[in-house]
């Protein structure tokens, strides 16, 4: 038979067995091993990895007292400390987690927890940790809860949110009395087309197209309660987005906004180029180091809201479903964001903690005249209400194809109707096949 | 002791005149040589397994999965189930696939032109032994040895709106022109980058070409009145046509594929709207990150592989014609 002298001759075995052996052992590469247990109440011990997230390079000395800290208080455990680069974690996460190599302790965010929740591979912390619930602020618990799928899928850590720098020269420079800046969306748009006027088109105020915290921050409803479809194509979407075109054409939005990254954006406000860009308290830093002459006209101002809630970003540590290490993976994610550790981490740079009543700590209430406490207090206490705008399950593909709508309706391909439904439909039709 | 039965050269039979010995079967080779001979088979391949290994883990086997990828609805994780030619079809109907379509297209017709020719200029002038030339030859092949990234991000501040090329044209009273946020301008500011980092490369590979060229053909056209043009038009670019068809199909080929001056240039949105989306880009951009689309993406990899394969086909069969 034809077939059966294939692998008869040693001519044609070798290669074919080379290939079917690299086959199979590449296939193995697929296979995730369930393994572990949902039950973290054994004894704390073993070794695990816990992965972060670009915080090796300023960050390290912290991170190597944790381990030890972690490790004495638990005698028997061992703890790998790994950091990833920025760029492309979630992609690296995907291979670690389809390749079944994701470490036992992961920092994410909560658009990186939900495919792992619906996919089983990020443990319930309901069911294994549900007793830490009460530590946390309900708001920051919550977050990393996604619709359609039942549990807690990684404990919050730290939160951030900041306020809306404005350069105070070039407010004055379009006369505008830099002591008052804006506190409304129409205030906002009315100054923005102000400065557009005054500096002939070559001072816009904003940098960017709005994003799906934009539109929740203006008061659109994002998605509806089952978590099944968006809805920001309503009445009040359509006028946000009718608002940022009249800003674009009046070139109070910046020419290159339809592609900016918000570093780019950054950039802009840091070369004087714009009017206002968000940020946090670690960008006041910034400034004075890189941009003195900037700083020195830097205005500080509340995020504009038509909520009345500011957008806060979150952090968080989850749990591998598959650890064999249970109860040391769950102690150590819990270890890293309890109340003291949190708490000792937002001191070394400027974030904050997650855990109830550590907003309340002195560090963040008690003014001591500078523009960073200034900041840090101001943002501690909308924390208290923030909310994180983003879905969970608003993933990357549907920021390209929300942002590529408004671009279209920014360039008046499209009206703004138009465009937002077409998101819409994208972004539900990216729901389902998810 | 008994004497050994193998024959010594000296009492061996002398070979038959006027040809190589034929062998007979007591003659054959002793036991040692016929193990060699046994094992010779087999031996080249152990050699070549390690090669083998690594060109199955990394080309072969990643080239499969790809195909038989694009035949279901794989996400990054979750097994996709078989779905015939639904990638396909839907790519169809994909808009975006559409503008990727046209414009990893239009870098294709635009790009390999230049880099045909530019580069081969470029070879004519730096070819002649002057003093200093060294430099200028340096100088050209330096943008091929800087990283993309550094490259895709001196040009991106060239460019902006408040970049040096900005800055110049509204010196000379021009006004700004919006490389980075027009559609079209973007294209095209990425193609240039495309063709300055890649006309030292091939600018080398036609020097070795010229370096061949006879000077006794230019100097009989010179004779014969042929004035520069005329030269290059009937010795040199015969004498380079190879060369040129090599380039055509090295620089088509990159051409299509382009993604990172292009994801540089116009952001990780591919452009205002997309519009500068390419093939590739889709690529990334469909099947990357944890809700990435495997399935999908794969489906557009393997458009992608027929087109090029496509291309050089075209490139070899221009080249066939013109030889006959």
């Amino acid at each position: 038979m034809r077939h059966s002298r294939i692998f008869r001759s040693p001519r044609r075995a070798v290669p074919a067995a080379a290939a079917v052996a690299s086959l199979l052992a590449l296939s193995a590469c697929g296979g995730g091993d369930d393994g572990g247990s949902t039950d973290a109440s054994g004894k704390v011990e073993g070794k695990i990895t816990f992965q972060t997230w670009n915080l090796k390079a300023n960050f390290k000395s912290y991170f190597e007292g944790l381990v030890d800290d972690f490790e004495e208080k638990y005698p028997g455990t061992e703890v790998k400390w790994v950091d990833q680069p920025g760029e492309g974690y979630a992609d690296k996460i995907s291979a670690d987690a389809a390749g079944g190599t994701l470490p036992d302790v992961v920092n994410v965010s909560p658009d990186l927890v939900a495919p792992l929740a619906k996919a089983g591979i990020a443990l319930d912390l309901d069911q294994a940790a549900g007793k830490y619930e009460k530590e946390y602020l309900p708001g920051a618990w919550k977050s990393h809860q996604v619709p359609g799928v039942q549990g807690t899928f990684a404990f919050p850590w730290y939160l951030n949110t900041g306020p809306l720098f404005y350069n105070k020269r070039l407010f004055k420079e379009a006369g505008l009395d830099a002591g008052k800046p804006p506190k409304t969306y129409d205030q906002l748009f009315d100054d923005a087309l102000e400065i557009a006027d005054k500096s002939d088109g070559d001072i816009a105020t904003l940098a960017n197209v709005p994003t799906i915290e934009d539109f929740g921050r203006y008061g659109v409803p994002l998605m509806n309660k089952e978590g099944t479809g968006f809805t920001f194509n309503d009445a009040k979407g359509v006028e946000l987005l009718t608002k940022y075109k009249k800003l674009y054409d009046a070139k109070a939005l910046d020419g290159q906004a339809l592609t900016a990254t918000p570093e780019s954006t950054g950039k802009k406000f840091l070369t004087e180029a714009v009017a206002m860009n968000p940020g946090s308290a670690l960008d006041l830093e910034k400034f004075k180091k890189d941009a003195p002459a900037l700083y020195k006209n830097i205005g500080i101002t509340p995020q504009i809201s038509s909520t009345g809630k500011d957008n806060m970003y979150v952090m968080g540590v989850m749990v591998n479903k598959r650890t064999k290490q249970t109860p040391a993976a769950v102690a150590f994610a819990h270890f890293v964001t309890d109340a003291q550790r949190q708490m000792s981490f937002a001191k070394k740079v400027a974030i904050f903690p997650s855990t109830k009543g550590s907003l309340d700590d002195p560090y963040f209430t008690k003014a001591d005249g500078t523009d960073e406490t200034r900041v840090r207090i101001a943002a501690a206490k909308s924390l208290k209400t923030a909310v994180n705008y983003t879905p969970v399950l608003f993933s990357e593909q549907m920021k390209v194809a929300l942002r590529n709508s408004v671009a279209k309706a920014l360039q008046g391909k499209d009206s703004p109707e138009e465009a937002l439904d077409n998101a819409v439909k994208q972004c539900d039709r990216l729901l389902q096949q998810s | 002791m008994t004497a050994m039965k193998t024959p010594s050269p000296a009492t061996s039979p002398a070979p038959p005149a006027g040809g190589a010995p034929r062998a007979t079967k007591a003659a054959r080779a002793p036991r040692a040589g016929r193990r060699v001979r046994r094992q010779l088979p087999t031996s080249p391949w152990l050699f070549a397994a390690p090669g083998l290994v690594i060109v199955g883990w990394f080309i072969l086997y990643p080239f499969v999965s790809t195909v038989l990828n694009s035949f279901t609805d794989k996400r990054q994780l979750v097994e996709g189930k078989y779905v015939g030619l639904a990638n396909f079809r839907e790519l169809l109907h994909d808009d975006m696939f559409w503008i990727g379509l046209r414009n990893s297209t239009l870098y294709v017709l635009v790009v390999v032109p230049a880099l045909v020719i530019l580069p081969l200029l470029l070879a004519m002038l730096v070819q002649k032994q002057i003093p200093g030339i060294t430099f200028f030859r340096s100088a050209f092949y330096t943008p091929v040895v800087a990283s993309i990234v550094v490259v895709g991000l001196i040009w991106v501040w060239m460019l902006d709106e408040r970049g040096l090329v900005n800055a110049v044209l509204e010196a000379v009273g021009a006004g700004k022109v919006g490389f980075l946020s027009d559609q079209w301008l973007l294209l095209f500011s990425a193609m240039a980058v495309t063709v300055w980092k890649g006309l030292g490369y091939y600018m080398i590979i036609y020097l070795a070409a010229l370096a061949n060229v006879p000077r006794e053909l230019h100097e009989a056209a010179a004779v014969d009145g042929a004035g520069p043009v005329r030269r290059f038009v009937s010795v040199t670019m015969p004498a380079v046509r190879s060369t040129m068809v090599l380039v055509a199909a090295l620089s088509s080929v990159a051409a299509f594929k382009v993604f990172s001056e292009v994801y540089l240039m116009a952001g990780p949105t591919g452009g205002p709207a997309g519009e500068d989306t390419t093939l590739v880009m889709l690529v990334q951009r469909t099947g990357t990150g944890l809700t990435g689309r495997v399935g999908y993406a794969s489906a557009i990899s393997v458009v992608i592989f027929v087109v090029t394969v496509a291309l050089m086909l075209l490139v070899l069969r221009a080249d066939r014609k013109e030889n006959r």
